[in-house]
């Protein structure tokens, strides 16, 4: 008895066995089946190999500002770039301006260099083409659509507390009423809604399958539910949507520097939106010099609103605490 | 003189339940001799199963000591003792055979594999249960296990045994025959043995000393005869056989005899307990066993007590009555049964003629100690 | 020779009177210490202290907000639910596996089906309740229901009482099995009817199972955040999902510790309660002196009646609610292409492989050390008296009524520095692992000493063995059922719990219930069926071994324990 306590003190308090390999250690909140794909591609083309797992972004954010003082991973891949100037108050995130920086919009990118864009998704709606028909509707087109009683308890979309896709409504919704009336909407709004889901794409799903009507999402939730084969209506209101930045950086601390700097710069060439159309990932590649090959994100005909993320990162706790108050607990 | 095989120090166990301080044991001293067969003998809850826990180890006292073979073992654990322990339950070890649970103690010790198989053997011999060596407890008898646990405990050949009720879970006639059992291989081996019981029948017959115990306290040590003839306490008295207590007021004493007017009349001279002076006056009862009283028909009859019988009962060897003294004193005598002559009917009179040379008086305080 | 009668023993100090007892107590404070003290200090640390000054702002922000008091009450509710209903359910399936005559084989199915809820991640069922019983849900369109307000209070009571309902069975048939059907041949030559026997003397000799697995129960679902996440939506919050939320999404650690917080006052009065029952009566049944054991008698007829209905029904509900996801995880695409496929197992083979292997060793290192742990704990709380016992054993279950998410951010915070780096290590995730889910075994051995009466050990320690042996050769023998009972738990949960283990896992080591969860957020429904049904199956065989050594081990013991887990077994 003695001899095995002794060894689970042992055990106890191991010490671990330090990071010893040539890797690249990733937390990714671009969902684990891109991700993969793209950083096979990284891979081929460097030589690097990447260690990641995938989190939400409020884990992920959670976990590195947690992990600040022994950072057990490199650098940052996707998510909301919001989630990004949340961490730079926190301190998590090293300044680098990658060798191709420059060719992508200022707009899709940090201005003190912590974090660049990797792709852009606006918002959009998903609904099944089923239930639209069985009720004789045509796909929604405006926001107010959406409060037709038809929709009633039938509407799954993202709660704000977890997901960016939440937000990232309401970013929208008060570019367009403004504030007060935006919160005024999404209490009407509130009557039709079945579930607020956790993550941004969970709700996709029950309405891919009928249990929900319609929702709103980032375009590469509903296009990837389509690409899937499920029979659902992608559209857009005519009043416009904001979209969001999916971002990398770096975090400080880093262990292996040198090799994060070289997924920056990867990451803002070129090759990088190429892999993405070709593996039918469905950003839209913050370079304007990629060519766009899928119609679905040929972004002529939506109107899309430009947000500055600085604002989305101050807005973001009040909004989330207004909409905890008002709308949730109506 | 000879070391003795036990010796307990003003030991007491104290328990707080509660808000309350218990004494469960209090202030025991004893002196056993080697080959000694001692039994504990009292009511439930009278502290004598914690003073043989003690001893064995399974409790620490609060305050004293104990010796065994001159050893200050106060403080030794349990399993460095070289006691044998046998439970009112048996306590055998349910996932072992017997030869496992016999072997139990001697492989703790290490012995070689050769030795505890004869030992094993010679044990299970002993109590006569060489062939179920291969058996599990749940396949035995009570009497069985009841051998078996004695078995265990006997093949490590320990200087000291307790044993705690063991017989109290088997029938009756079992019970005779394992008493003498008992006996006779305590005898044969010579071991020292402490029994706890609160059966008087198996302390008279089995012990060479009884010690008796009342709330945690000894109120008598002695032989069995002594015990019975001469007991110190109104409490011993009662507990030890059955025995008739009248309460009254002494009017004399000399010579280690007190005298006290008994109902119906007369002076009754009797030995006072261990020899104890009583003054006059003083209150006491006056202890008379059933068995020292006989009846007869002639309830005038010089040097009797005239009563009226109350009840009689016929329980083969012997009658049974309860006598009605008046002013509210009973009797209650046990009278050999003789096929030949008529048994006292209920509410006749007769004339009760105690045997005063066992008639004891045991001072009333003295109960308390 | 003479000595006063009032003078005190003065004892040498424990090192010496008892070294293996010291020795095991230093030991087991200092992991203690280390991994629920430590972590928990440091997360009262984040609520109450800011700025390096004692204050109470925290807690009376989060408490001044209408949506977390509301949270409070529906821990509170939701807990109280479940733990009602869980032990009603799993007395019941625990009175027909164990004391029933049915046909051997439906026994075998009942104890068998309430398996799978257990072996599965809470989150699984979840889904494939609300494809069942959802909006628009299968069953609920095949029996012609319309709407179903499911989401809120009464889907989450019922993913959790059907989640959680097997642990209080293993704990409840155990009990319920060690009893000695003497009882009741007694009580019915006492006159007794059947009904009354049962009341008078099943019920009140289950009394320590019931109430254990009230508490397990309670505190399950005052844990659990995944259930309430998923169906529990916005109308019926609860304390965990709110700290999860809070933590996750609002990056407010401070918040979210603030929140769990208010969950611990609920879980210690149930521990009280629960202490306070058991303490009234002793309950002795199993001594070293065997009789013969008859049959146990029949049951009431009205309660057989209930019995075979509603353990008929929530058997097939939950093997429907499985047939969902093995179904799913062999079609193309979920609800469009039903055609019959492998390729989500091969994925699950290929990509999942470092998922699967790394569950598995910190799954059997969690159970082995946890387990042994447990039983050590246990045997020193049931029959050991040491200064500072109580303490001891409250702080031993204080992860467990902990929900997982505070604890895996207060193993972040307490071990991400040095000298306790431990993060990104298979250390910190089996230690959470050990010390959130030994519990159960710690009550069942407890449990299962109290039954077994002290005089088999005081005879093994007066035949010369010290205390090592006597626990090694005689207890273990004796308390086997309940230790594999607690191992079985301690296992399932470290291949399926994840509520803690979310923030703990790292690039280096990974878990299948995470990839399961993420399978899930990126709409993979049939990969995540692919790496559930892959999860089941292996707790399943590990479960099939376990109870394989159980029988061995047990043969040896003559006929009482061997039949009766022979039931539970499976």
């Amino acid at each position: 008895m003695k001899r095995l306590m002794l060894s689970l003190l042992l055990l106890a308090v191991a010490a671990p066995v330090l990071f010893a390999q040539q890797t690249l250690n990733v937390y990714t909140i671009m969902p684990e089946k891109y991700a993969t794909k793209v950083f096979a591609a990284f891979t081929a083309d460097t030589g690097i190999k990447v260690n990641f797992i995938r989190l939400s972004s409020g884990e992920a954010l959670a976990r590195i500002v947690a992990e600040k003082k022994n950072p057990q991973v490199d650098a940052l891949w996707g998510g909301p770039a919001d989630t990004y100037e949340a961490g730079i108050l926190e301190g998590v995130f090293e300044q680098y301006k990658p060798r191709e920086a420059d060719a992508i919009p200022a707009k899709f990118r940090s201005a003190q260099n912590y974090w660049i864009g990797i792709g852009v998704i606006p918002l959009c709606f998903m609904s099944n083409a089923k239930f639209l028909k069985d009720k004789g509707l045509q796909p929604p087109t405006s926001w107010n659509d959406l409060l037709h009683p038809a929709y009633k308890g039938a509407l799954q979309m993202a709660d704000a507390r977890t997901s960016g896709t939440a937000t990232e409504r309401i970013y929208t919704l008060v570019k367009i009423f403004g504030e007060n009336e935006a919160f005024a909407y999404q209490k009407k709004l509130h009557q039709n809604i079945q579930l607020y889901t956790k993550s941004g794409a969970g709700g996709a799903m029950p309405i891919a399958t009928g249990q929900a009507a319609s929702g709103v999402f980032y375009i590469v939730d509903a296009l990837d539910i389509q690409q899937q084969g499920y029979d659902v209506v992608i559209s857009y209101p005519k009043e416009g949507v904001t979209y969001g930045v999916e971002a990398a950086g770096i975090l400080k601390g880093a262990r292996n520097l040198e090799l994060a700097k070289k997924l920056m710069d990867w990451a803002s060439s070129k090759r990088l939106g190429d892999v993405m159309m070709a593996e039918k990932i469905n950003y839209i590649p913050t370079r304007p010099d990629v060519k766009v090959s899928n119609p679905a994100l040929d972004m002529t005909q939506v109107k899309l609103i430009d947000t500055d993320i600085a604002w989305k990162g101050k807005n973001r706790e009040a909004f989330v605490e207004r909409f905890v108050n008002e709308v949730i607990q109506q | 003189m000879t070391t003795p095989a036990l010796e307990l120090q003003h030991v007491a166990k104290v328990f707080r339940k509660d808000r309350d301080i218990v004494r469960a044991v209090d202030d025991v001293t004893l002196v056993v001799e080697k080959g000694e067969f001692i039994t504990f003998l009292g009511p439930s809850g009278c502290g004598k199963t914690t003073t043989l826990r003690m001893i064995a180890g399974f409790e620490l006292p609060t305050e004293g000591r104990i010796l065994i073979g001159g050893r200050d073992m106060t403080n030794i654990p349990a399993n460095k003792r070289g006691i044998g322990f046998v439970f009112q339950n048996y306590a055998l070890f349910p996932h072992m055979s017997v030869f496992h649970n016999v072997a139990y103690g001697l492989k703790s010790r290490g012995e070689d594999p050769g030795r505890i198989r004869e030992k094993v053997g010679n044990a299970l011999e002993l109590v006569g249960l060489a062939q179920a060596v291969h058996r599990y407890p749940n396949q035995l008898s009570g009497g069985e296990q009841q051998r078996v646990a004695l078995a265990r405990v006997l093949a490590l050949e320990p200087s000291l045994l307790l044993m705690d009720e063991p017989l109290s879970n088997l029938d009756a006639k079992l019970r005779l025959h394992m008493r003498t059992e008992i006996r006779r291989l305590q005898k044969r081996l010579g071991i020292t043995c402490i029994y706890v019981t609160h059966d008087q029948a198996e302390a008279l017959t089995m012990a060479d000393r009884i010690m008796v115990m009342q709330k945690g306290k000894v109120e008598q040590i002695g032989t069995p005869q002594e015990i019975y003839n001469h007991p110190r306490t109104l409490f011993v008295a009662d507990f030890i056989g059955q025995a008739n207590a009248i309460r009254l007021r002494t009017s004399g004493y000399a010579d280690g005899k007190a005298w006290a007017k008994v109902p119906g009349g007369w002076q009754l001279a009797a030995r006072t307990s261990g020899g104890t002076i009583l003054e006059k006056g003083t209150e006491a009862a006056l202890v008379i066993r059933p068995e020292r009283i006989r009846l007869e028909a002639d309830a005038q009859a010089a040097g009797t007590l005239a009563a009226t019988v109350a009840a009689a009962t016929f329980v083969g060897s012997h009658v049974e009555y309860e006598l009605d003294l008046g002013e509210g004193n009973t009797l209650k005598a046990t009278v050999p049964y003789d096929p030949n002559a008529r048994l006292h009917q209920e509410g006749a009179r007769v004339g009760v003629r105690i045997d005063q040379e066992s008639a004891l008086f045991i001072p009333i305080e003295a109960k308390q100690g | 020779m003479t000595a006063a009668s009032a003078s005190r023993i003065r004892r040498p100090s424990l090192a010496l009177r008892d070294p293996a007892l010291f020795f095991a107590l230093v030991t087991l404070w200092l992991s203690l210490g280390l991994f629920i003290i430590l972590p928990f200090l440091r997360l009262l640390q984040a609520t109450f202290i800011k700025d390096g000054a004692l204050t109470l702002a925290n807690l009376v922000k989060v408490w001044g907000k209408a949506y977390n008091r509301r949270a409070f009450s529906g821990s509170i509710i939701l807990a109280t639910g479940v733990s009602l209903a869980g032990t009603l359910l799993a007395y019941l399936f625990a009175l027909a596996v164990t004391r029933t005559h049915w046909p051997r084989w439906v026994r075998w199915l009942l104890s068998s089906i309430t398996i799978l809820p257990l072996i599965s991640p809470p989150f699984t069922s979840s889904i494939s309740l609300t494809l069942a019983l959802g909006p628009n849900g299968m069953l609920l369109k095949a029996l012609g229901l319309g709407e179903l307000n499911f989401y809120g209070f009464w889907g989450t009571w019922l993913s959790e009482t059907l989640t959680y309902f097997p642990v209080a069975f293993m704990v409840l048939a155990a009990i319920l099995s060690a009893m000695d059907p003497n009882l009741d041949d007694a009580a019915f030559s006492l006159g007794a009817s059947r009904r009354r026997m049962f009341w008078t003397v099943t019920v009140p000799l289950s009394m320590p199972g019931i109430a254990n697995s009230l508490l397990l129960l309670f505190g399950s679902s005052l844990a659990d955040f995944a259930t309430p996440l998923i169906l529990g939506g916005h109308k019926f919050p609860v304390l965990p999902t709110q700290a999860y939320l809070q933590i996750t999404g609002m990056y407010d650690l401070r918040g979210g510790a603030t929140l769990s917080v208010l969950l611990l006052l609920p879980a210690l009065l149930v521990y009280g309660i629960q202490r306070w029952m058991i303490g009234r009566k002793s309950y002795v049944t199993v001594t070293g002196k065997s009789g013969a054991r008859s049959n146990f008698a029949t049951l009431p007829r009205g309660l057989e009646i209930a019995m075979v209905i509603v353990c008929g029904l929530v058997a097939l509900f939950i093997a429907y609610l499985y047939f969902i996801i093995l179904w799913g995880s062999a079609v193309r695409v979920w609800g469009v292409d039903n055609s019959f496929t492998m390729e989500h197992y091969a994925y699950v083979f290929t990509h999942g492989r470092k998922a699967i292997t790394d569950t598995l060793k910190i799954g059997i290192t969690s159970t082995v050390l946890g387990s042994l742990l447990a039983v050590v704990l246990g045997y020193l709380f049931q029959r050991f008296r040491f200064a500072g016992r109580k303490t001891m054993e409250f702080v031993s279950m204080l992860n467990y009524a902990l929900p997982g998410t505070v604890v895996g951010i207060a193993y972040i915070i307490a071990f991400n520095e040095k000298p306790l780096l431990l993060t990104g290590t298979i250390t910190i995730l089996v230690a959470a692992y050990i010390f959130r889910y030994y519990a159960t075994g710690i009550r069942s051995v407890m449990a299962s000493l109290q039954q077994i009466d002290p005089s088999l050990e005081e005879a093994s320690m007066s035949l010369g063995a010290g205390r090592v042996r006597t626990f090694m050769e005689v207890t273990v023998p004796l308390i086997i059922p309940a230790v594999l009972a607690g191992m079985r738990y301690l296992f399932i949960h470290s291949m399926t719990a994840i509520s803690a283990t979310i923030f703990l896992v790292s690039v280096r080591w990974t878990l299948l219930t995470t990839r399961i969860l993420e399978s899930m957020t990126e709409l993979q429904f049939s990969q995540a069926s692919a790496f559930s049904i892959v999860l089941i199956i292996l707790v399943f065989i590990a479960d099939i071994v376990m109870g394989w050594a159980l029988r061995r081990s047990s043969l040896r013991f003559g006929t009482t324990q061997e039949t009766s887990y022979d039931n539970t077994g499976a």
